[in-house]
């Protein structure tokens, strides 16, 4: 593995991810025939978020939190083929990666609620809850494509996923259907924009997790997001769009895929915990079952 | 940040044009001024454009709008709120009743001059001001920034004891610790 | 309107055989009626007029402070949305020590007006469950809401004033010769 590329791998997953951050807000503004802030908005938020002066913290679990997620999210960063047959971006991997970043993924808010179980706030607490609630519901539908994936192409890995592709011509996104269904509809809930944002928003719970970090924990919360939208994005385009051989193209195919969930998201109100666990298994584990059995049968 | 005399250093120049261009703002309206606060934030005249976005907690907030009258039971809160943002922070004086009383100048029961209380950087004037005016106040806070000159929370540190003295005066009942942290 | 007078009739005949020292006054809007009665009587005047004669709404409840007269007057308006009719009864309490009966259990939201009179106006209600503070928090002056209470000269002593309010000088003219600027045409008739 090359120190320099997985560097390299980070600074890119961060610029791209901030700018993604950045031309949401513009678009979501220009649907509400506004003109929104500029593309490098995130970026400006960021270095404001760095430079406050002064820090207040509850604790040394306090810091456990915001470094949980980043660590979360730079190891499935690491563990996703970025581009095709390139030697820069080629970090780690090996057999059975795609199960282990399943269980990855799910880490970063685990210990966030480390952290916000530190500051006794009972926003956070109520937060945290709710927002692994929610990933009960999303990991459902989630785990059922992977699955379904594993089965019908006989390997566990990415790179064995994308070799297949390769091998059919035809990107899994047309023979296995189902899969793709489903996992699109559980990236909605991956993304936490409307109508499943009820963890973060500013205005339920006072942002529920994040309510009592200001500063520099903030910083490093609002980064570690970046990089994992783009890790997930990476992730998908690598199962489902038949990976991408230069970045340009790598830049198009995500950016497309990434806005399914935003522009959905604009045009929906918000589900309640309840209302957004029930949504999840029913047609998104359907089409999630439905994949299963066409991996076994044909 | 003013260094020697009248130059900045070329890091503080773009810590400032970094801290004016994202200012978020505490989702908390103190008085019937916060009415004009949505109008402000929505489609028609956007401020998101200028960076300026709502925050939900003290501790993600670089602003406090005092938005016209405080009373005494208020003065209370906000200070404490005030005390738990982190620095560099500013303070926007909404309306009239933040500079002189306005239109409640001889009631029992609020506060007259903000400034004897908390360090104002920016007063906004009018009854309530329009959009078009809190934008332009948002502008000249982030001219104040520009130039360095926004240093209302060093004042307040530097000056606690005859801040502290004035809020004890006009506040009977001090159940709160020396300082918010 | 005649069907409207005929009930006004009827209203003032059943209360005066119910209570005969209530006094009436029938001359305003066609759907009001007054009466003046003794503070004794108001408690069981309101129950019968909630049960037994159908106005079952509780409108408002208002304390007026006639210092000339050394009293507290307070008002109580009930309406019946059967007959769309409005009935004001008012009462006379003594100004230097007035108590009056709780009647919380006839109207819960009693309760709270109660509370405001008695922190503002000083009126004490026998047997009243609520808590002390209602909206001044550490109040240690004399009631405020009292004619006798000036806000101005308290105001005066205990906030600091800004200087250079005395002189009232017109805002828009002071900016515009400040800045430079002229005042347009159309807003020159609400300059002083």
């Amino acid at each position: 593995m090359n120190i320099l590329g997985a560097i390299v791998t980070f600074i890119v997953a961060f610029a791209v991810g901030m700018t993604y951050g950045g031309l949401t807000r513009k678009i979501t503004a220009r649907i509400q025939n506004r003109k929104g802030p500029p593309w490098y908005q995130n970026f400006i938020d960021a270095y404001k978020l760095y430079s406050k002066s002064t820090a207040i913290h509850h604790g040394a679990l306090h810091f456990l939190g915001p470094a949980f997620l980043m660590v979360s999210s730079v190891m499935t960063l690491l563990f996703v083929p970025v581009l095709t047959h390139n030697n820069w971006f080629e970090n780690l991997t090996f057999d059975g990666d795609l199960i282990f970043l399943i269980y990855i993924m799910t880490f970063g808010p685990l210990g966030m609620a480390l952290g916000a179980g530190q500051t006794g706030n009972p926003n956070s607490a109520i937060g945290v809850t709710r927002g692994l609630s929610q990933m009960v519901g999303f990991e459902i539908p989630w785990v059922m494509a992977l699955v379904s994936l594993m089965i019908q192409y006989d390997t566990t890995s990415v790179t064995g996923l994308m070799a297949a592709q390769e091998q059919s011509g035809s990107w899994l996104m047309f023979s296995s259907p189902f899969a793709f269904v489903a996992a699109v509809m559980a990236m909605l809930g991956m993304f936490r924009y409307s109508p499943f944002d009820i963890v973060g928003a500013p205005t339920e719970l006072a942002s529920g997790p994040v309510s009592e970090n200001g500063g520099k924990f903030l910083f490093v919360m609002m980064s570690s997001g970046s990089v994992f939208t783009f890790a997930k994005l990476t992730l998908y385009v690598d199962l489902f769009l038949g990976g991408a051989d230069n970045l340009v193209e790598l830049l198009i195919k995500t950016f497309l895929l990434y806005m399914i969930p935003v522009l959905y998201g604009t045009v929906s109100p918000r589900y309640r915990t309840e209302q957004s666990i029930r949504w999840f298994w029913g047609w998104p584990s359907f089409f999630g079952l439905l994949a299963i059995l066409q991996a076994v049968i044909f | 940040m003013i260094n020697d005399k009248n130059s900045q250093k070329i890091v503080d120049i773009i810590q400032n044009w970094a801290r004016k261009h994202s200012i978020w703002v505490l989702a908390y309206g103190t008085g019937c001024g916060a009415i004009e606060i949505p109008p402000t934030m929505t489609s028609r005249y956007d401020a998101e454009r200028l960076g300026v976005r709502g925050a939900a907690t003290p501790r993600q907030a670089d602003v406090l709008l005092i938005t016209g009258y405080l009373t005494v039971k208020t003065l209370k809160r906000v200070i404490r709120v005030y005390e738990q943002m982190q620095d560099p922070k500013y303070v926007i004086g909404f309306g009239s009743c933040t500079i002189n009383g306005g239109m409640y100048y001889d009631s029992y029961n609020t506060i007259k001059v903000l400034d004897k209380y908390l360090p104002v950087d920016v007063y906004i004037n009018g009854c309530m001001p329009r959009p078009e005016a809190v934008l332009s106040g948002f502008a000249q806070l982030q001219k104040r920034i520009a130039e360095g000159r926004a240093t209302g929370a060093r004042h307040y540190k530097e000056n606690l004891e005859w801040y502290r003295a004035n809020q004890k005066k006009i506040i009977p009942n001090w159940i709160m610790p020396e300082y918010n942290w | 309107m005649s069907m409207m007078k005929e009930l006004k009739e009827n209203i003032i005949k059943r209360i005066k055989a119910s209570f005969p020292d209530a006094v009436e006054k029938n001359d305003f809007n066609y759907n009001r009626l007054d009466f003046i009665i003794d503070k004794n009587k108001v408690p069981s005047m309101l129950l019968y007029l909630k049960e037994e004669m159908g106005f079952i709404h509780l409108s408002h409840a208002s304390c007026v402070d006639w210092l000339e007269e050394g009293e507290f007057e307070l008002v109580f308006i009930v309406w019946s949305p059967v007959d769309k009719i409005k009935v004001f009864v008012h009462t006379r309490v003594d100004r230097d020590n007035p108590v009056m009966e709780n009647m919380d259990m006839i109207w819960p939201q009693l309760n709270t007006y109660e509370r405001e009179f008695r922190e503002l106006y000083g009126v004490q209600f026998t047997g009243l469950v609520a808590p002390d503070e209602f909206i001044l928090e550490d109040w240690q002056g004399p009631p405020p809401y009292r004619r006798d209470f000036d806000t101005a000269a308290y105001a005066e002593k205990t906030f600091w004033h800004r200087p250079g309010r005395e002189d009232a000088q017109d805002v828009r003219e002071t900016i515009a010769s400040r800045d430079g600027e002229e005042i347009p045409d159309f807003a020159k008739k609400y300059s002083r």
